[in-house]
């Protein structure tokens, strides 16, 4: 079974942590990881930079800018993840942008994502249907499992398609925007959480954007099996360096 | 080019192939032949046009079978005169179809008696002996000399043809089979097919004589499509390998209300008369086709100007931004977001949002807010709200991220005016078609001016591609049209400092499209360089992706120097002060020569106005 299908089935609300590689400095990727294992972080997802992340806020977006400056390619990211799983054994998701992957070669960046032992990609561009008719025999060649986004505009159908070819969990996106934080979840968004899980889906439901917080983690995580923090988390490096990541990962939990 | 299936013998088999549709149908009147034609043709779709074969016969012989049979065609492969042809075509025909009626001429001309001359040409062949038959045949036909009159089974070596001294249209026969489907096709792009109609079948697709292969027939007719390339968007959204909507799922549902409504909005009537109404009202359509003298006298060649430039606010972009308005207007949004690099397009946008009444928000580089002040300050007088696009490279490709951030941010209320033919299915396929007005126009003024609708070249600047599509859109699938794409190079090709996609780009995403787009080999997309900031941007139109894969149109490439300086000599040659975007596709006939009769089209896009600081600048004005 794949590493993320275990931690799914643990009895437990989960954290999972997105950061961009690259950030602050080119070979921070390694310690973040390890940091975050360490302090009770349940799943990772390892940003790819790309230089036009048109899902992301401003806070990812400028981690991404600088991580291309500091040098970060698709290339030295796998170098700097080759041993990983030598220390490492939470699930760990590479997110990024469709072109990099294309650049790379589609089945190539799969064959070295199982080599690693990466356990599943979140591409927000590139569409369940395309990845449908095109791309899930590799993917699933490879024992990759790939994540969709959900919002709340998307369809009861087109729910219950995404829900049927995943075999993970779906990323429900907290509400119509792009990564950053917000000021908290009103009255609309725990209807939609709450909506999402009366529909009793296959895939456990893990809710993202917008997280910042202990309060926004208690509130996603009573509706959905875990919640994701990205932009919260990398301002906090960003102003924290690497080194203090318990008290980030502290304050969340309590 | 049509196609003529020849020899046919029996009823059901007649039938059989007659649903395959084909342009013609031959029946031999000649006893000799295995395929000699005696009992009745069955009734057939009135698109098939029914041809008698005849060998030296009596002329009342032939009138005789062309009346009874109801012949529309006559194919005459013997001695026959011109003297024999000339009497044929005077005949006095009672068969139904051909009954003169005084009062029905448009009837008289549709059904006119078709005379089809053939030729037998060996490894070479005097073409002085059709000379006297210009006057009194319809077609020629050329087929192999053998021992035969017809039917030899072998071809023969078609690079004859390449000296083929009339303009009069022929049928390209003898022996072809399946086996020649890759030899059309290189042929179909030769000067020798220039005049090429028809190619006409029959011994290599028989069971038997006289008795066709219906299979066969099938699978030359698919190949023969097949190869027709199609240049439009297709079902799924795809010009070739070409376009596709590569969206995050924020964007879906908006993207999906667009692409499954945009097509019906368009054919509604009222959205039609609507928009014709503006076009012509506001914008100022038809913009004049303007035959430009002196700049032909120096080219030698004959250049006309599609004279987009004279549109209300500049540029041709408003053809679309009225199209957009209408369109969102349709679906119920109350806001308009858009991008602009050079500010063209978001004036466009800022002046329908104006007229309309809807709020209007344009995102723009922080770079090319300083290097347009006039348009930023034209977008605010009309009322827009600019908002500076601070990431990335702080330009074109920035601002479009922040628009499509935007509309993620803003999904229910919000319409997204794309301003070039990019960006997700439909758009590329939406922008195109409201542009397309441009190649509609271009054909009737041409008509009017040198008597054909079709010019040998048309050429436009290409940023995102949409004032190009426009131009193009008409003649994608005219073969005699040759099309001509005028990317910026910048510094030059190898500078660095260029924005020619079409070389320097690579299959890659960009905007939520599959297209070429300037990137490093690990797929960052990269900072494209022109002087003008319309042409500014890494990628290109989907459509123009696949023009440039296929070979359907050239791309050329031009300089900063070189546009400064076309557009530099159009104003003192014609009194045309051009957009530096225009001043691109003005240079490339410093760079091709073209013949004396050319007739070349350049989609004159916009007007300098907005580029006065640049050209000041850069000439010491
Ligand atoms: C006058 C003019 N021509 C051409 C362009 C290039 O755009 P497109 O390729 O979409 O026609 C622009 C863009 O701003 C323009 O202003």
């Amino acid at each position: 079974m794949n590493r993320i299908q275990t931690k799914l089935k643990e009895d437990k609300k989960l954290l999972s942590i997105y950061f961009t590689a690259g950030y602050p400095s080119i070979n921070d990727t390694v310690s973040i990881i390890q940091n975050l294992e360490k302090n009770g972080v349940n799943m990772i997802e390892i940003g790819l930079p790309f230089s036009d992340p048109l899902a992301d806020g401003p806070t990812i977006q400028a981690s991404s800018t600088q991580a291309l400056k500091n040098g970060m390619t698709t290339e030295v990211l796998f170098n700097q993840l080759k041993d990983i799983r030598k220390t490492v054994s939470i699930p760990l998701i590479i997110m990024g942008y469709f072109n990099p992957m294309l650049q790379y070669g589609v089945e190539a960046f799969c064959k070295k994502c199982q080599e690693i032992g990466i356990d599943g990609l979140i591409i927000p561009d590139l569409p369940v249907d395309v990845y449908h008719e095109e791309y899930q025999a590799i993917f699933e060649k490879y024992g990759l499992i790939n994540v969709f986004l959900i919002t709340p505009q998307t369809s009861v159908e087109r729910i219950n398609f995404i829900d049927s070819i995943s075999n993970g969990f779906i990323y429900m996106v907290s509400s119509a925007s792009t990564t950053g934080a917000q000021s908290g979840f009103g009255d609309e968004q725990t209807n939609y959480f709450e909506r999402i899980d009366k529909m009793n889906l296959n895939n456990p439901q893990i809710i993202g954007f917008g997280i910042s917080n202990n309060e926004t983690f208690r509130q996603a995580t009573q509706y959905a099996k875990g919640a994701i923090i990205g932009s919260a988390f990398v301002k906090h490096v960003s102003n924290k360096g690497v080194n203090n990541i318990s008290d980030f990962v502290k304050s969340i939990l309590n | 080019m049509k196609l003529k299936i020849c020899g046919m013998k029996y009823q059901e088999n007649i039938e059989q192939v007659a649903a395959l549709q084909p342009d013609y149908l031959g029946f031999i009147f000649y006893e000799k032949s295995a395929r000699h034609f005696d009992t009745v043709i069955p009734e057939l779709s009135k698109s098939i046009k029914k041809t008698g074969v005849f060998v030296d016969a009596d002329l009342e012989f032939v009138i005789k079978k062309i009346n009874t049979h109801n012949l529309q065609a006559v194919q005459l492969h013997g001695n026959e005169s011109p003297e024999y042809c000339e009497a044929l075509r005077h005949a006095e025909l009672d068969s139904a179809s051909h009954k003169k009626d005084k009062n029905l001429k448009q009837f008289q001309i549709d059904e006119k008696l078709e005379i089809i001359k053939v030729f037998s040409i060996k490894n070479e062949f005097n073409f002085d002996v059709l000379k006297p038959y210009e006057n009194v045949v319809d077609y020629f036909l050329f087929d192999t000399k053998g021992k035969l009159p017809g039917g030899n089974g072998y071809t023969f070596d078609w690079n004859v043809l390449n000296n083929y001294p009339s303009t009069k249209p022929f049928f390209l026969s003898g022996g072809i089979g399946i086996e020649q489907t890759l030899d059309i096709k290189k042929f179909k792009k030769s000067k020798a097919s220039k005049y090429c109609y028809a190619i006409d079948v029959n011994s290599k697709f028989e069971i038997e004589p006289g008795l066709k292969n219906i299979e066969l027939l099938k699978e030359f007719k698919n190949k023969l499509s097949n190869n027709k390339m199609n240049y439009n968007v297709n079902e799924k959204g795809y010009y070739g390998e070409f376009g596709g909507a590569f969206i995050p799922e924020m964007l879906y549902p908006n993207v999906e209300e667009l692409r499954q409504n945009y097509l019906k909005i368009m054919a509604e009537p009222d959205f039609k008369k609507e928009f014709d109404q503006l076009l012509k009202d506001y914008v100022g359509r038809p913009s004049p086709l303007y035959f430009a003298k002196r700049l032909s006298e120096k080219y030698n060649t004959k250049i006309y100007l599609k004279r987009e430039d004279l549109n209300h606010t500049g540029a041709h972009k408003i053809n679309n931004t009225i199209g957009q308005i209408l369109m969102a207007k349709r679906l119920g949004k109350t806001r308009i977001i858009a991008e602009t690099g050079a500010g063209q397009h978001g004036v466009a946008t800022a002046t329908v949002c104006a007229l309309m009444g809807l709020e209007c928000i344009v995102y723009m580089g922080e770079i090319d807010i300083a290097r347009q002040a006039p348009n930023v300050a034209r977008m605010k007088m009309l009322g827009a709200t600019v908002v500076p696009a601070l990431s990335g490279s702080r330009t074109l490709k920035d601002a479009t991220n922040e628009a499509i951030r935007d509309w993620i941010n803003n999904p229910v209320n919000t319409h997204y005016i794309i301003g070039s033919a990019i960006g997700p299915h439909p758009y590329p396929d939406m922008v195109t078609r409201f542009q397309s007005v441009i190649s509609e126009e271009i054909k009737w003024q041409l008509k009017e001016q040198e008597g054909r609708e079709n010019p040998d070249y048309v050429v436009a600047c290409i940023g995102g591609g949409s004032n190009a599509a426009g131009t193009y859109y008409h003649y994608l699938h005219e073969e005699d049209v040759n099309i001509i794409a005028v990317e910026a190079a910048g510094l030059g090709i190898d500078s660095g400092e260029s924005a020619a996609t079409s070389v320097l780009g690579k299959e890659g995403i960009i905007h939520g499209c599959k297209t070429l787009l300037m990137q490093t080999k690990d797929g960052q997309i990269t900072e494209p360089y022109s002087i003008s900031a319309g042409l500014d941007y890494p990628g290109v139109g989907p459509m123009h992706a696949h023009l440039s894969k296929t070979g359907r149109a050239q791309f050329m490439s031009i300089t900063d120097s070189d546009a400064m300086a076309a557009g530099l000599e159009l104003s003192k040659l014609e009194g045309i002060i051009p957009a530096i975007e225009t001043s691109h596709a003005l240079a490339i006939f410093e760079h091709k020569k073209f013949k004396p009769n050319d007739v070349v089209v350049v989609s004159l896009s916009g007007r300098g106005d907005k580029d006065l600081n640049t050209y000041i600048d850069y000439f010491k004005l």
